[in-house]
């Protein structure tokens, strides 16, 4: 079946006569600041978050390197370090990972569905402004004094309100681009035919939907409570981070890796030049891998039995539809017998191996009786969970550095680097290995609280290698940034729409895509794969 | 010819599915039952754990009379009523019944809001106390989904009977009636597990 189904004559006509804009469109500063276009809020999240984000990662550095001798080595005063902690915590999610995923979807995902617009254009500016503020505002609790643990009142409060800020445009942001895949699907797209990415996305939005106003009305909670004198038993100001800390265990903390395996199925089934012959399969596993990531019921402290073996089932189920994803890959490349490997496709091999590290490590640690639950904790306070967090959140991180390269001419105004493009994601892939496997030995052997006085935990000389991680994870970045930087210049040749050989929509439109993005009405999809049925009716 | 022209064709046919509005409007209201579950739940987690160490939950002196809770859950389900018939006249272009059934509704919303206010005033509950924290928490956040729900729901009917969907097309009127809808979800549990058992 071709995906056309109009008689090539109407086709001259139909293209003739392009659609132009329906106003006139501001430039300058107006153009960024006051824009709905979803490629613009795209780029401004990208941006922001890759300015806000990459120096709370240094933090993480820090603190490596506070763990080789937690007795005598004292990068940070005792005053100041609980806050500091919290700040690295909250930071490497809602702002580098949350907004950097977010980003790279608000540009893509119109895009590869065949809409026009983003739903809901003016929320999804103001989820980036709301966004922006309030990661402002957390920045700006600390510096006076505020956060968890803070010893100012009043920056506590702050800490609270930007806190529950973020947390509405986040959600704000997966209402619209849920929204985007559900019901602004061009004609002929059906569900099952969305593009892996865009059925990633909805699939982490609403889990987000799901999963984060749940997060948001216990920062109310906290609210009232901090402004009415601490009745709940929370442990003062400091109590704070530990009620919200089950955003960070498995498998909530996995609602932010869906998009990693969607990102990986897409840039496979693509490099190997072939129609995707587990797509079903893989889809569902994407499906069920955000299932499975619903985490919320963590936020309620229990000692129920039937929620310790949710932990366990879901903490184990999640490794299957990671290993079904990779497997598509995979088997995407054999059946085509070629792959044109590249950046993209080294940055999705990375992506769904760090994802597979991760979930696999959750899945061992949570077979009862594995992890040592230290005297006087939680088993949650294992360092174990965060040698987790970190390959989850870099798996999500590596996805979002490898959509914006794989998409590059869609996000930016050319291609990336190629070159150096390659050594980013290795760099990435290593750092994050090195920086989590120490911390799942420390978890097993037992010396493993993650929050002991100077909250660096683990063995000292496994924190060692940690801090080598952070620092390989931060030359990956760096790498990562230099590799993006022909983004920000207009290239000398026209950028050709379709780099890559393309199968979904995205690649129909030009490079950089216009405002309304397509030119002319897009036709009847009428397969998975829409680019691939008109190569072969040509 | 580029690819785009070569895909270029005549508009089909609009697409059976799910309207934007509703479903953006489904999400907000899966987020803000998830957000009331989330505290309720935290609510009856603690009330239980006090309990089982053989505390009381409500201070001395502290008292919640139901009956201002109840007319409110009733009050609440009346409002079900009067929205479903503003969907409905709308529906039928009938401008007059909308209209009237959309200021039943407010009114309904706005007693509502009043019988919360006078139970403020008989429980005396402080709110410096983990049940004040709970409670004002839990129904103040209802306020102001439901103040929000009556904003939706004025602007949707307004814009509809204003001319911009018109009768067979009130995509935004069922939008907004789907979160008052799940406003009443959201009260009911409240009623009960506030009000009724305390």
């Amino acid at each position: 079946m071709a995906v056309t189904e109009t008689p090539p004559e109407t086709v001259e006509t139909a293209s003739a006569a392009a659609p132009s804009a329906p106003h006139p469109q501001p430039g300058g500063l107006a153009a960024v600041l006051g824009s709905g276009d979803h490629k613009v809020i795209g780029r401004l999240y990208i941006v922001a978050a890759l300015l806000l984000g990459l120096p709370v990662l240094g933090l993480g550095l820090a603190f490596g390197v506070e763990g080789f001798e937690p007795e005598t080595l004292d990068v940070f005063s005792s005053d100041v370090a609980y806050q500091l902690f919290t700040l690295l915590r909250v930071g490497t999610l809602f702002l580098l990972a949350f907004p950097l995923i977010i980003g790279v979807a608000m540009v893509v995902v119109p895009l590869q569905v065949g809409s026009r617009s983003i739903a809901f254009p003016r929320a999804a500016a103001a989820s980036f402004w709301g966004w922006f503020l309030g990661s402002i505002l957390l920045i700006a609790s600390y510096a006076i004094n505020g956060g968890p643990g803070g010893g100012s009142a009043n920056g506590v409060n702050l800490w609270i309100a930007a806190m529950g800020l973020i947390v509405a445009s986040v959600l704000l942001a997966a209402v619209c681009l849920a929204t985007t895949v559900l019901a602004l699907r061009t004609d002929g797209l059906s569900l099952e035919r969305t593009p892996l990415f865009a059925w990633s996305v909805a699939i982490a939005s609403i889990m987000w939907v799901f999963t984060l106003p749940v997060l948001g009305g216990m920062l109310v909670l906290m609210y009232v409570d901090h402004r009415h004198g601490g009745a709940l038993a929370l442990g003062g100001s400091a109590g704070i981070y530990p009620a919200l800390a089950w955003i960070f265990r498995n498998p909530q903390i996995y609602v932010l890796a869906v998009p990693v395996l969607g990102f990986a199925a897409d840039v496979f089934a693509t490099a190997s030049g072939s129609r995707q012959r587990m797509r079903g399969l893989v889809q569902g596993a994407i499906g069920v891998f955000g299932a499975v990531s619903f985490g919320a019921f963590l936020a309620i402290p229990s000692t129920d039995a039937l929620d310790s073996l949710l932990v366990v089932v879901l903490g184990i189920a999640a490794v299957v539809p990671v290993l079904v994803v990779a497997g598509g890959a995979l088997d995407a490349v054999r059946g085509s017998g070629s792959l044109k490997a590249g950046p993209g496709v080294a940055y999705a091999a990375a992506g769904i191996l760090m994802l597979v590290v991760g979930t696999l490590a959750g899945a061992i640690g949570s077979i009862p009786g594995v992890l040592e639950v230290p005297e006087g904790s939680s088993a949650s306070s294992n360092i174990f969970f965060l040698g987790i967090t970190h390959a989850v959140v870099v798996a999500a991180v590596i996805a979002a550095l490898g959509g914006i390269t794989w998409w590059a001419s869609k996000v930016g105004r050319g291609p990336a680097a190629s070159s150096v493009g390659l050594v980013a994601p290795l760099l990435l892939l290593v750092g994050g290995i090195v920086m989590t496997v120490p911390d799942f030995v420390s978890g097993i052997v037992g010396d493993g609280v993650e929050t002991q006085g100077d909250y660096a935990g683990g063995i000292a000389a496994a924190n060692v290698v940690v801090a080598i991680g952070v620092a390989i994870v931060a030359l990956g970045l760096l790498a990562a940034a230099v590799s993006l930087l022909p983004l920000l210049r207009r290239p000398d040749d026209e950028v050709p729409a379709d780099p890559w050989g393309g199968q979904t929509l995205e690649w129909l439109a030009p490079s950089p895509p216009p405002v309304g993005n397509f030119e002319g009405e897009l036709a009847v999809v009428a397969s998975a794969e829409p680019l691939y049925d008109l190569r072969e009716e040509k | 010819m580029s690819d785009a022209a070569a895909l270029a064709l005549p508009p089909a046919a609009p697409p059976a599915r799910p309207r934007v509005l509703l479903v953006g409007t489904a999400l907000a209201a899966v987020a803000t039952l998830m957000a009331f579950a989330g505290v309720i739940g935290l609510y009856l987690a603690e009330r239980a754990s006090v309990l089982s160490q053989g505390g009381t939950w409500l201070p001395e002196g502290t008292s919640i009379p139901l009956t201002p809770g109840g007319i409110a859950m009733a009050t609440m389900l009346l409002s079900a009523v009067t929205m479903w018939w503003a969907v409905d006249a709308v529906g039928r272009n009938d401008r007059p019944a909308a209209y009237l059934a959309l200021a039943l509704t407010m009114m309904f919303g706005l007693a509502v809001i009043n019988a919360i206010s006078f139970l403020y005033t008989q429980m005396e509950l402080p709110v410096a106390s983990v049940p004040g924290v709970f409670i004002y928490t839990i129904t103040g956040g209802f306020i102001a989904t439901l103040v929000a729900a009556m904003a939706y729901a004025a602007v949707m009917t307004f814009r509809t009977l204003g001319g911009e969907y018109h009768g067979r097309d009130r995509e935004g009127l069922v939008a907004a009636a789907l979160f008052w809808y799940a406003n009443i979800a959201v009260f009911a549990v409240i009623w009960y597990a506030i009000f009724v058992t305390k």
